[in-house]
């Protein structure tokens, strides 16, 4: 199966476990270097992450980078949300 | 009255009887004069008056207070009042823990706000066999809904009750992944919510990274919409959704306990540990297995 499925990735085989944890893989490495040249939204890196970025896009479906690229934004937003939140509550304590 | 033949009779003049209760007035009120008593009290003058003159004896106060402490609190009424006093409060500590049993029992019974989760739904298992809801009966079931192109959280789900599953069928005495000595009493069970990829082979694979006794199943899209309607599941495939594309399902990811008579019993999200529902679902079976004297 792990050659069947990593050969075709638009077939409609089930990704198995290997395929998933090689797919996760690929993304954080790309979203470290993300994180290294400060880019939040994928796609803004410019030409900084082309290998990451190739590794990526071989290993995940493209409805999954989408899904990814857009948690990662979400996720972001929600990081500062919460700073400013925690921050917020700090001043309503003093 | 035995108070009053206690009195000490210190003068010639003997005690005048009077009734109880006045016995029992007198103790709060400074006794009056004798003759003003006799004024008041119409029947016994004038005759009677000279009369219990002789036999009466004039009480002082203080005559009374030492007739009060020796009188009214004897050590038979002390023991009595102690007695009566321990009597009630074990009487009410035992009426109340009474009655305390008696409504946890009832509310133990009642299944009041029980949610209306499952209900009857015709699927196909992932080795082509039919299966309705009749076929979870008997077992604790673990329902979870998911497609097999999920990225991450299906997965995640489906490890976390694997890893249940193992460390329940551990505490029951099974070798993992062996029968267990008291028999499979779980059915883990993933349906499907993206009937236009996930086949019945797809599923087979797809479920051979999980636990062994995991039964798939899928349906056409209206027997899709029909159990996720009856578990209130959302899922967001549209009906035409092309079988060889590439998209995802929004959906619902609880993971649902159903009781050996397939009625809800929780429903358990994501930020529940495996742990946890080890727990939760040992607390289900201990109260399944105290109502109904079995184990399924």
């Amino acid at each position: 199966m792990g050659w069947f499925s990593s050969s075709s990735k638009q077939d409609t085989s089930a990704p198995t476990r290997e395929d998933r944890q090689k797919c996760w893989e690929t993304r954080d490495a790309y979203f470290a270097c993300l994180d290294r040249v400060g880019v939040v939204k994928a796609g803004e890196e410019g030409n900084a992450c082309s290998k990451e970025k190739k590794q990526y896009e071989g290993n995940c479906a493209k409805s999954w980078i989408d899904y990814f690229n857009q948690r990662r934004v979400i996720a972001e937003a929600q990081k500062e949300r919460l700073a400013r939140a925690n921050e917020q509550n700090q001043a309503a304590r003093k | 009255m035995l108070s009053l033949a206690r009195c000490s009779l210190s003068s010639s003049l003997r005690v005048r009887q009077i009734p109880s209760t006045a016995a029992w007035r007198s103790l709060h009120t400074p006794p009056r004069p004798f003759f003003q008593r006799g004024t008041i009290s119409g029947p016994q003058q004038p005759k009677d008056l000279l009369r219990s003159l002789f036999k009466t004896q004039r009480r002082t106060y203080a005559q009374f207070t030492e007739r009060n402490s020796v009188g009214a609190f004897t050590p038979t009424a002390a023991a009595l009042f102690v007695v009566t006093g321990v009597g009630l409060a074990f009487y009410f500590r035992y009426e109340k823990a009474r009655l305390e049993e008696e409504r946890e029992k009832e509310r133990a019974q009642k299944s009041y706000g029980r949610p209306s989760v499952g209900g009857p739904f015709q699927l196909t298992t992932h080795d082509g066999k039919p299966f309705t809801e009749k076929d979870l009966l008997g077992k604790w079931s673990l329902v979870y809904f998911g497609f097999t192109n999920c990225p991450d959280i299906c997965p995640a789900e489906l490890d976390k009750i694997t890893a249940a599953l193992g460390k329940l069928r551990e505490d029951l005495g099974c070798t993992f992944p062996g029968e267990s000595q008291h028999g499979d009493i779980f059915l883990p069970v993933f349906i499907s919510v993206d009937p236009a990829r996930d086949t019945p082979s797809q599923i087979t694979q797809y479920l051979k990274d999980f636990h062994p006794s995991f039964i798939g199943l899928v349906g056409d899209y209206a027997a899709t919409k029909s159990v996720c309607k009856a578990y209130r599941v959302y899922f967001s495939t549209p009906p035409n959704a092309d079988p060889k594309g590439d998209y995802l399902v929004d959906h619902s990811i609880f993971v649902y306990l159903m009781d050996p008579n397939g009625q809800f019993m929780d429903a358990f999200g994501q930020a529940i540990t495996a742990d946890e529902v080890v727990d939760k679902v040992n607390e289900a079976l201990e109260n399944w297995q105290k109502q109904t004297g079995k184990k399924v």
